[in-house]
């Protein structure tokens, strides 16, 4: 790395704006990835300080201190002890906040003590003569030998000086807030005798922290310095002591505080949205109020690009040299891109409305409302931040459970998180709903697709609840549970951040299972456009033979003929012969072999089924007409019977199937690897599937 | 066989690859920080 780029470590607790304060500093300059090795969300990003220099800024997960208790912790410190780890910065700058300033100096003397050159933002700035807060930043930055900036990510206020001052990082002092000596006096200096060369603090820190210390002799020094766990816990409780009489010092003469003036809307606020009535209702009312209007708004964007697809499909096909590759395009590729970019307006929508729960603080009230009801099912309140956000994708939200402390209650929280409803289901309840569900109106207003959506929803999280309560009475594990949670500010949201969020989340769909779904089309469409026997083959001579046997084949449309040999075709193509082998199993529950072959292929990403589908009857229509992948579902019709394909007992069969199968193998494999073993996913996989089958089993002879 | 069923067949081949790329073909993992069964892990 050249000297012209500045490495910035952006650290702070959970709740103080950071990456608010990331956003600001770096627009849209952003990537998402993982720590090497573990599946830690890795946010950084480029932000430009002057003509010459730029900052490559890391965004850390948030942490209350550097005694760390989570994964998500051990990558701070792993990462601000190690100075030979590239992302190692030249300078840390620690986010805090206005109302919650002598709790967030806590994280800042330690960083301070590792003598890493440290800058204090003081976040939400905007808030202090709404709460009588003011501070004399002079003394502030003489008692905590650093500077500081004086932020309000909301006003856009004081990024530039914070630039200015990364900027000027080397002229910060790196002398340490508190002397580690005072800790215990006999124990750290034999500690500094042994290790002359090593820094007290973070010899401290690698004798108490339980990370993998890549370029520490960790055995030497633990082995010198042992100390029994109970003496270790209290040497840490003494530092926090000593830490937070330095922290009341400071704040006394740095810091006024005018209770007069701190208005008590939040009091008023948290009394209603928690309040155990009233509470629920609202919550309810929210995710009510959610889901009619991804149902309402998505329809127009939705049907734009379902009908722009479908006439770029045919002025495909009617404009390009005839061929296999052009067929290729017309029926495979067109189709299953389509099948991607359609549910686009959906998911958009749904995270526009998450990202604004979570940023007005009302997600945190839903945790603390929930945690009573979800410890009567083995979870803990926590365990309610994975499953709303498996709403958006079961990966993020399984691994978002390691902040659960407890093993018990996380492995469950783990087990049942794939049974809510993830953003890949969508497209596949989205068109089945359109297409059994009519377009009527309950009481007026409320659609009813959109409460057809919500129950499933609601089926999704129910059989998490009660497959937690029934993981929770067979698993034999002891732990001790408690519950801890922070209730940030009410915050009207940014509108940056929710679109940055709503971008993200969005994009990672298209090019994360779009990617997928595409491969799919490609390889769905060879299947189904080759065979392996003369039937195949000979499929033109075939069925003009059986038409001649039949009737007077004059006085046949040709478009009929055409339509006639492409049925056969697909049904001798590869893809036809393996859907019939399996259409025994799926027969009973409403299912053709068409179907059974768009399940069986979204066994690898739930999402596929759409594409596949669309794929499907793609290729066995050959009509130059142009039809959307909706209307062309609608028109299947059982040869044998005469119904319709997708009628509401195949449908709701469908929609159950999909709402308890586990059909994703990233969701697979992430939970081998939180788990470290193969049993939980195995068992997870043939339990969602068994239960899946039997439900769409049941409903669809109740229903036929 | 003609010059669209080469592009067709290398297409396959694109698409073949990239799904065994993304679902069998799997790096090593690094040493893991996940602690099983173990309630005492933090």
């Amino acid at each position: 790395m050249s000297k012209s780029t500045i490495k910035v470590a952006l650290i702070g607790n959970p709740n103080v704006g950071k990456t608010s304060v990331f956003n600001q500093l770096t627009g849209l300059n952003q990537q998402v990835g993982n720590y090497p090795g573990i599946t830690v969300e890795k946010k950084q990003g480029a932000s430009k300080l002057s003509d010459n220099v730029k900052a490559k800024i890391i965004d850390l997960p948030g942490t209350y201190s550097l005694n760390a208790s989570s994964i998500d912790e051990n990558v701070v410190i792993e990462l601000l002890l190690n100075k030979k780890d590239e992302d190692f910065p030249d300078v840390a700058v620690v986010v805090t906040e206005v109302e919650n300033l002598k709790r967030n100096l806590l994280l800042f003397t330690q960083i301070k003590d590792l003598e890493i050159p440290t800058i204090l933002v003081i976040n939400m700035a905007d808030r202090m003569s709404l709460k009588g807060i003011e501070f004399d930043l002079p003394i502030l930055e003489r008692e905590l030998k650093t500077k500081i900036a004086l932020v309000s990510s909301r006003k856009k206020t004081g990024i530039s000086e914070l630039k200015s001052l990364i900027l000027n990082y080397e002229s910060l002092s790196t002398e340490p807030c508190l002397n580690a000596s005072v800790i215990d006096p006999d124990y750290f200096n034999n500690l500094r005798r042994a290790f002359p060369n090593q820094l007290l603090y973070k010899l401290w820190l690698v004798i108490t922290q339980d990370v993998n210390f890549l370029n520490l002799e960790r055995n030497e020094i633990k082995n010198s310095f042992t100390k029994s766990h109970s003496d270790l816990k209290r040497l840490q409780q003494k530092e926090t002591i000593k830490r937070y009489q330095f922290i009341n010092d400071t704040l006394k003469i740095g810091q006024k505080i005018d209770a007069s003036k701190a208005t008590d809307l939040r009091a008023k606020l948290d009394r209603v949205l928690t309040h155990k009535v009233f509470g629920y209702l609202i919550f309810f009312g929210i995710l009510m109020l959610i889901f009619q209007s991804i149902f309402d708004w998505s329809k127009i964007p939705m049907d734009f690009i379902d009908e722009t697809f479908t006439s770029l499909s045919a002025y495909t096909k009617n404009h390009l040299p005839a061929g296999e590759f052009t067929n290729l395009l017309s029926e495979g590729i067109i189709p299953g891109i389509s099948g991607i970019v359609i549910f686009i307006p959906q998911i958009a929508f749904l995270f526009l409305f998450i990202s604004i729960l979570e940023e007005s603080g009302y997600m945190s009230r839903v945790v603390f409302l929930m945690d009573k009801i979800m410890r009567r099912f083995g979870l803990s309140g926590k365990s309610i931040v994975p499953l709303i956000s498996g709403t958006a994708c079961a990966i993020p939200a399984i691994m978002s459970a390691r902040n659960i402390e407890n093993w018990k209650e996380r492995l469950i929280t783990i087990l049942v998180t794939p049974f809510t409803t993830c953003s890949a289901r969508l497209p596949v309840y989205a068109i089945l709903i359109s297409l059994i569900i009519p377009e009527e109106r309950v009481f007026g207003f409320l659609s009813l697709q959109g409460l057809t959506l919500m129950l499933l929803y609601l089926i999704g999280f129910g059989m998490a609840v009660l497959s937690a309560t029934l993981l929770n009475y067979f698993l034999k594990l002891n732990c001790k549970s408690y519950f801890v949670i922070e209730m940030p500010s009410y915050k009207v949201p940014m509108f940056k951040n929710v679109a940055l969020n709503v971008i993200e989340k969005t994009k990672a769909f298209v090019t994360g299972a779009g990617k997928i779904i595409l491969a799919l089309s490609i390889i769905l469409w060879f299947l189904g456009s080759h065979g392996p026997t003369n039937n195949f083959k000979n499929a033109d001579a075939i069925v003009l033979q059986e038409l001649e046997l039949s009737q007077n084949i004059a006085s046949i449309e040709p478009e009929l003929i055409e339509n006639k040999i492409s049925s056969y075709k697909l049904e001798h193509s590869y893809i036809g012969i393996l859907g019939k082998a399996i259409e025994p199993a799926i027969r009973p529950l409403g299912y053709d072999w068409k179907i059974g072959i768009a399940v069986v292929s979204s066994f690898a990403a739930r999402e596929v089924f759409v594409g596949t589908l669309a794929t499907i009857y793609n290729v066995g229509n050959h009509s130059d007409e142009e039809v959307t992948i909706k209307n062309r579902m609608a028109a299947e019709i059982n040869p044998v019977t005469g119904e319709k394909i997708f009628n509401f007992a195949s449908g709701i069969s469908l929609l159950l199937f999909y709402a308890f199968a586990m059909q994703c193998m990233s969701t697979i494999a992430i939970v081998k690897k939180e788990t470290n073993s193969w049993k939980w996913p195995l068992i997870q996989f043939v339990f969602m599937s068994g239960f899946a089958y039997l439900t769409a089993l049941i409903a669809y002879q109740i229903l036929k | 066989m003609n010059f669209q069923q080469i592009l067709v067949y290398i297409t396959l081949a694109i698409a073949i690859g990239f799904l065994v790329k993304k679902f069998l073909w799997k790096k090593k993992p690094k040493k893991s920080n996940s602690c099983g069964d173990d309630c005492a892990c933090h």
